[in-house]
């Protein structure tokens, strides 16, 4: 009866925040989801896309009991196994994933209700109502004001402080359990996520309900390095915003460069189509070693550590703008501006400036002094050879590149006069610095590799922001009957095996009428490659959410709007209610949306929890090979696994043999492999006889093209009856089926996963 | 390896256990040689060109040939084995087959029962010594061996790092070689 009593207390109080009383949908059975909350939910997934785990070390070194060795079936000496000490750590990944969004979230609400105040309503113009999809179905409630936003955070912030808890020596003891807690932290980071990018759309007024955004400058080349320029680097844009501002005040604007890198360089150009996207995250250090910035600002996540020591090492200035990476600078928000300005031009020190307005000021102004002294030019080819003369071959530096590339090969033949291998190699360099710095004959591995880079420049859209609802009513239907074959969702980092291989991932499904959107480096590396007639794919393809297109959506923030769109699916076009409803939901996406997210370049750990917040979703998720270093994948054995459904409609369990989709986070070692396998993973159960046609054909000419002439050796699986096989391939898969003894199975009304496990929810309500 | 270092000495590369280091091709014959059901799993590094024009896939397959072990092809590689003349025994990418070897009841590509010694040929060596962790850790019933020109640190036996590639071709050719002899 007490357990009775608490739960209703606690009930009534989540009712109070998400303003239950307004009724603008029925509030469902989980409104801010506590970790047990769907906890049923994550082990059904898990059960069938189960934990594979690849250590990094034997160890574990978290507390004072060890180290402790967990090989052999060995347990730390608080009971931990390898496997729960991965998923721990995989866990803590995904908390600083969440956290780094939240609290960027965080930061810019702050900062925005500081200038608009806590009433400043959410508008996000004529063609989207359904504002923060998100935020409705996690916590329930539909925010209205930004003040409103902050309710969101409040209770991301209290999961957050749980979930860390529970990763304290000695606590939970199932790996399983932990998966639970790592899909549920990355599910909170949709949440923030979509918190930040709606404050920011709203309070700097960047573009929303519109598909043709404008085409912004991309490449290092771009930059004018005649006028004094100005480097913003990270993710948060309150520093750059201001900056921009800053100069539009004072008629600046066109006088002084401002280019940004990472995020913060899409957040940029979203405010201003002036500035210019300089790359991702594997261009930084490279960048920062010509020298071209004048000053350069960091803000946050993504920005490299060293930034005060390189921005030293070719004299430009440099201004830390944010807490969260002060690098040990004196704090001068409180100091005199001018008094800044002096020391930073006379004695070349460097300052934190937590307070924007006077940051993107001394930013200016240093600029606008230093830059006529300093002498910018990029490395000559006859000067590259000329420093490359250094390079013994000793190899020492293949020892420790990550990519374990023949870097002095590429150097010496530099010296030859020859760029062809080190050109090639920038394309599959990840920037790490690593190769350089081992070098017993200082040879200036970087510099020379700036003459590969060249100064060519690309066209980048700039982010739009969510997909509009008028969209979703148009593509939902195609969607869900599989006549779209899918929506594929290329995000992240740049740790890519080729920088290349995202534009052609791109060209690839855009050309074949799947929906590609990208957010993060990977819209931009999507931009960095021309075709024969020197069109980047942003030029050649239309930006609207529908077949053929290719839609920039934003930052990494602007991942929650993938995720969103999934949603809107579900909402707009099936008119489930989404409130408080995320098990509905996400069997829904999981069954019937045909959606694939591509982190090919993933590194950090804010990647990690916006995969794993897709795959709570039922959202798969394609990883390039360097991410088997995250330690965990998601992986069914289809032949073995449970594909068993509700069927709705009849109200049985049909064991549907179809492995769709076949994993959650898998891994690909080439772009080849991967093309095949993306398309695979977009098949869902509830496609008709004619989407599963139009996404096999799909299947099998692309194993064709970069696998091997014959047919996929698991086709059978995903051909239900004859009119699933596409038309193309007829003769060829008939006679391939009946060779292997295949038989034609039952359809099915309605899948769902509901009513298969332990759930609260009712089978009625995933009946739309 | 373990049972030799004290208990307070750590490896950097994994931690407490790491590959043994074989150089000598007749001592990596004899362990192939005395495996029962030894599975060859190829990547895609072996599209790569020999300077002498051959490709390394070739290696591979005179490998296999040698013992009759079955292949296992990753990622795009069953295409080029194709064009050699050569049927692959199963099409797994590499974190599947890894997935399936992990599990003691699986029946093996022959179904005559799990392997015991897979050997690893062509694979990138991040995702490589990843998935040779997994093994490591996870499949206690098996033995893994990597025949790349790195050293593969999970690995249960493992070549050096190779500074020249004719050293490590030379080492290839040599194993080959000794496989052909018989016991
Ligand atoms: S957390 Fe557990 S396994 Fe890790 S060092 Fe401490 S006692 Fe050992
Ligand atoms: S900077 Fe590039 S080449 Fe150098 S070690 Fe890093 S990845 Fe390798
Ligand atoms: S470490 Fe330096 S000298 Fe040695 S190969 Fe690399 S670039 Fe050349």
């Amino acid at each position: 009866m007490a357990q009775v009593k608490e739960i209703t207390r606690k009930l009534e109080e989540i009712h109070k925040k998400i303003k239950a009383e307004i009724p603008w949908e029925p509030v469902g059975p989980t409104p801010m989801p506590e970790i047990p909350d769907l906890r049923q939910w994550d082990m059904r997934l898990l059960k069938t896309y189960a934990p594979f785990y690849a250590p990094f070390c034997d160890l574990c070194c978290f507390c004072t009991y060890g180290k402790c060795d967990l090989t052999e079936g060995r347990r730390g000496a608080c009971g931990i196994d390898i496997a729960t000490q991965q998923a721990r750590f995989v866990l803590l990944a995904c908390l600083m994933g969440c956290s780094a969004h939240a609290a960027h979230g965080g930061h810019i609400l702050e900062f925005l209700i500081e200038r608009h105040g806590p009433d400043k309503k959410i508008d996000l113009g004529t063609f989207i109502e359904v504002e923060a999809p998100n935020i409705r179905t996690v916590v329930g409630m539909k925010p209205e004001t930004l003040g409103d936003l902050v309710i969101a955070l409040d209770y991301v912030f209290k999961e957050i402080g749980h979930l860390l808890d529970s990763c304290h020596t000695g606590q939970e003891g199932s790996a399983l359990d932990y998966e639970s807690k790592a899909l549920h932290a990355s599910m909170l980071d949709h949440v923030g996520m979509e918190v930040a990018d709606i404050a920011q759309i709203v309070g700097f007024g960047y573009p929303t309900s519109v598909a043709d955004t404008p085409l912004v400058e991309l490449g290092w080349g771009a930059i004018d390095k005649t006028k004094p320029v100005i480097l913003v680097s990270g993710h948060n844009p309150a520093t750059s915003t201001v900056l921009i501002d800053y100069l539009r005040e004072h008629n600046l604007e066109d006088q002084v460069e401002v280019c940004g890198l990472c995020c913060t360089a899409l957040e940029t150009t979203r405010y201003s189509d002036k500035a210019k996207i300089v790359g991702p995250l594997s261009r930084a250090l490279f960048f920062m070693r010509t020298g071209v910035a004048d000053v350069i600002m960091t803000d946050e996540q993504c920005i490299r550590t060293d930034t005060p020591q390189e921005a030293a090492k070719v004299g430009s200035a440099m201004i830390a703008c944010l807490d969260k990476a002060m690098y040990g600078l004196e704090d001068a928000t409180e100091t005199d501006t001018d008094e800044i300005v002096r020391r930073m031009v006379d004695n070349k020190e460097q300052f934190a400036i937590l307070d924007p307005a006077k940051a993107a000021e001394v930013a200016v102004r240093v600029a606008m002094k230093i830059a006529p002294e300093r002498k910018k030019g990029w490395l000559t080819e006859e000067e590259a050879i000329e420093l490359a003369k250094k390079c013994t071959n000793c190899r020492m530096c293949e020892q420790v590149c990550p990519n374990l590339f023949n870097i002095g090969g590429g150097i010496t033949e530099v010296a030859k006069g020859n760029f062809d291998l080190i050109r090639q190699q920038f394309l599959q360099c990840i920037g790490c610095g690593k190769c350089e710095q081992e070098c017993p004959n200082n040879v200036p591995i970087f510099k020379i590799m700036q003459t590969a880079a060249g100064t060519e420049t690309w066209k980048c859209r700039a982010g739009r922001g969510p997909v509009m609802d008028t969209e979703i009513r148009n593509v939902g239907a195609p969607i869900t009957l599989g006549t779209i074959p899918g929506v594929i969702a290329i995000v992240g980092c740049s740790n890519y095996p080729d920088i290349g291989d995202i534009a052609d991932m791109v060209e690839e499904f855009a050309k074949r009428r799947y929906i590609v959107v990208l957010t993060g480096c990977a819209a931009m590396a999507a931009g960095m490659k021309k075709d024969k007639d020197g069109l980047t794919v942003y030029e050649k393809y239309s930006p609207n959410f529908d077949a053929g297109g290719v839609v920039n959506i934003g930052s990494c923030v602007a991942n929650a709007h993938i995720s969103g769109a999934a949603l809107k699916i579900a909402n707009i076009f099936a008119a489930l209610p989404l409130r408080g409803n995320y098990e509905v939901m996400a069997d829904y996406v999981l069954n019937r949306v045909g959606a694939c997210g591509v982190a090919w370049g993933a590194y950090s750990q804010k990647a990690a929890s916006i995969g794993t917040g897709f795959n709570r979703l039922g959202v798969p998720v394609v990883l390039g090979p360097h991410s088997s270093k995250y330690r965990r994948l998601y992986l069914s054995r289809k032949e073995e696994d449970d594909w068993k459904v509700m069927d709705a409609r009849k109200r049985e369990i049909v064991d549907t043999v179809e492995p769709a989709p076949e994993h959650l986070a898998y891994v690909c070692e080439t772009k080849e492999k991967a093309m095949p396998m993306i398309a695979k993973l977009c098949i869902r159960r509830n496609d008709t006889p004619q989407g599963r046609a139009i996404k096999l054909n799909h299947y099998v000419s692309l194993y064709k093209k970069y696998i091997s002439p014959g047919l996929p050796e698991d086709l059978h699986l995903f051909v239900r009856r004859d009119a699933d096989i596409p038309l193309v391939y007829k003769k060829e898969v008939r006679e391939y089926l009946q060779k292997i003894g295949w038989k034609p199975r039952e359809p099915i009304g309605l899948p769902t996963l509901i009513g298969t496990y332990p759930t609260k929810v009712p089978i009625d309500a995933v009946i739309h | 390896m373990s049972a030799v270092i004290p208990r307070h000495r750590v490896n950097v590369l994994t931690g407490i256990k790491s590959a043994k280091l074989i150089e000598d091709p007749v001592e990596y014959a004899n362990l192939i040689k005395k495996a029962k059901r030894p599975l060859l799993v190829v990547g895609p590094l072996l599209l790569a060109s020999t300077p002498d024009g051959k490709i390394l896939m070739e290696y591979a397959l005179n490998i296999a040939k040698a013992c009759n072990i079955p292949i296992c092809a990753t990622a795009q590689t069953k295409g080029k084995i194709v064009e050699l003349g050569v049927q692959p025994d199963c099409v797994y990418d590499v974190v599947e087959i890894v997935n399936a070897l992990k599990d003691p009841d699986w029946k093996g590509v022959k179904k005559e029962g799990n392997h015991d010694l897979v050997m690893f040929f062509g694979i990138r060596s991040d995702l490589g010594n990843q998935g040779l962790s997994t093994l490591k850790h996870f499949a206690p019933h098996l033995k893994t061996m990597t025949l790349c020109k790195h050293y593969f640190p999970h690995a249960s036996y493992s070549v050096p790092n190779f500074k020249k590639d004719e050293k490590w071709l030379e080492f290839l050719e040599g194993l080959i070689a000794n496989l052909r002899k018989g016991d």
